[in-house]
């Protein structure tokens, strides 16, 4: 069975709520913790749903509209989120009352809204949709198990159409312990000098990217969700390049057949030399584009990378601001993803155009 | 009745809802301002948090809290009891 993606919808620190050719309107940073464009939620949310939504939330609930609008549904067979995160500034604000109002007198509204699945829920709620409806939390493959799980429901004939979507957000706080881990640059970087800078750390983001996925192709339908794959912490390059030619031959997809990969380079020297390494022994003469420059780096932005195969499909065409390597073809049929995060979290998407 | 509708604003996050919007008299929840069973936990906290005030009887609830005026008059007769 194929499935097909017949809807995409993406809010990230680039203008991708707005209708038009991908980064036509290019935000360039330099900083080291991009935040989301964020577009007027009020025309899908009730203003007096709206403000017990933190920002995670209502990015979500945007990019699941967006994604719905495309595809022309207004009610979804199942909804599945992946976030690593969750709705951490709710958490924040909740804990943070815990401490000062010493356990006393706390109000529910951080509470209620500062659970993973809050998102999921409350994309439930505004439809008034009754189906299956789940969150993974699965740190750095929150978002492929997601797919994972809406291709496995679409399979067994249990829904018709499964809106599915990755999102994290960062706040001062998360910010503040990560760059104590060391995470990110040390100076701000210029987004399209990201990637070829020379030291540790990479930059932060966040974003939500939605998909409407069917096995029936729908009107705006460009591609199809042909495979994806996890590996957690291979020991070695070797493992993934195995994993790789493991992947496309279950695809019957060769090498050659590929016609642009997309990496999630973060600018950090370590991190991106896996990808040298894969690229060098699988695709030393194919295309490459890339996008955490665009997006910024956290668990869930394959879910961006993904949105943007999907566009890239769509218009035939890759975006300047993507291009890493080379030059992509007149016709991009299939495109492969391959992400990691922190090095322990490998994933492959593969999409096929339809 | 400024005070509070002022705390209310703030401590239900009323986006683009100002004090002079509420009136004294109007139903706080339902019709009116619209309020939910969640904000209805929130102004129980607002009491204890700004008046020290705690329901003592939890079926007073709807006639406490059923407009501003009614909250006012709760908690100035409250703040009498307490002097």
């Amino acid at each position: 069975m194929n499935i097909y993606i017949n809807g995409t919808g993406c809010i990230s620190p680039q203008e991708t709520a707005q209708i038009g050719p991908l980064f036509s309107t290019l935000k360039e940073y330099d900083q080291v913790r991009l935040q989301t464009v964020d577009p007027d939620y009020k025309q899908w949310i009730d203003l007096k749903q709206i403000r017990r939504m933190s920002r995670v939330v209502k990015m979500g609930v945007g990019a699941a509209n967006l994604s719905m609008e495309e595809a022309g549904i207004k009610m979804p067979d199942a909804i599945i989120t992946g976030t690593a995160y969750g709705c951490l500034d709710d958490t924040g604000v909740f804990l943070n009352k815990m401490v000062s109002q010493e356990e006393q007198m706390l109000t529910p509204t951080a509470f209620i809204q500062s659970t993973h699945n809050t998102v999921g829920g409350q994309i439930a709620l505004l439809l008034g949709c009754n189906a299956y409806n789940n969150t993974f939390v699965h740190r750095g493959f929150s978002f492929e198990n997601t797919l994972l799980d809406a291709t496995m429901i679409l399979r067994e004939g249990e829904a018709k159409y499964v809106l599915a979507g990755g999102l994290d957000e960062i706040t001062n706080y998360s910010h503040q312990i990560l760059s104590r881990f060391g995470l990110y640059k040390k100076a701000p970087v210029k987004t399209m000098e990201l990637l070829k800078s020379p030291d540790r750390g990479t930059i932060a983001g966040e974003g939500a990217a939605f998909f409407v996925l069917s096995p029936e192709k729908g009107t705006h339908t460009v591609a199809e969700l042909a495979g994806i794959s996890t590996m957690y912490k291979p020991l070695w390059e070797g493992e993934v390049i195995g994993e790789v030619v493991k992947f496309l031959e279950e695809h019957a997809v060769t090498l050659e057949d590929i016609d642009l990969i997309v990496t999630g380079r973060n600018g950090d020297i370590a991190q991106d030399e896996i990808y040298e390494e894969v690229a060098a022994a699988l695709f030393p003469d194919h295309p490459e584009a890339c996008f955490k420059h665009l997006c910024g780096e956290y668990p869930t932005a394959m879910a961006f990378g993904t949105w943007m195969a999907n566009k890239i499909i769509a218009e035939q065409d890759v975006p300047d601001a993507a291009m890493f390597y080379g030059t992509a073809p007149a016709k991009i049929k299939n495109v492969l993803v391959y992400n990691h995060h922190q090095g322990t979290h490998h994933s492959l998407i593969l999409l096929k155009a339809c | 009745m400024a005070d509070l509708k002022a705390q209310i604003i703030e401590q239900l996050n009323l986006q683009e809802v100002k004090p002079e919007d509420i009136g004294n008299d109007d139903p706080l929840f339902k019709t009116g301002l619209g309020l939910d069973s969640i904000d209805a936990l929130e102004l129980i906290v607002l009491l204890q948090q700004h008046y020290n005030i705690r329901i003592a009887n939890p079926e007073q609830g709807p006639e406490i809290f059923h407009s501003i005026r009614t909250m006012a008059e709760f908690i100035t007769a409250q703040q009498k009891q307490q002097a």
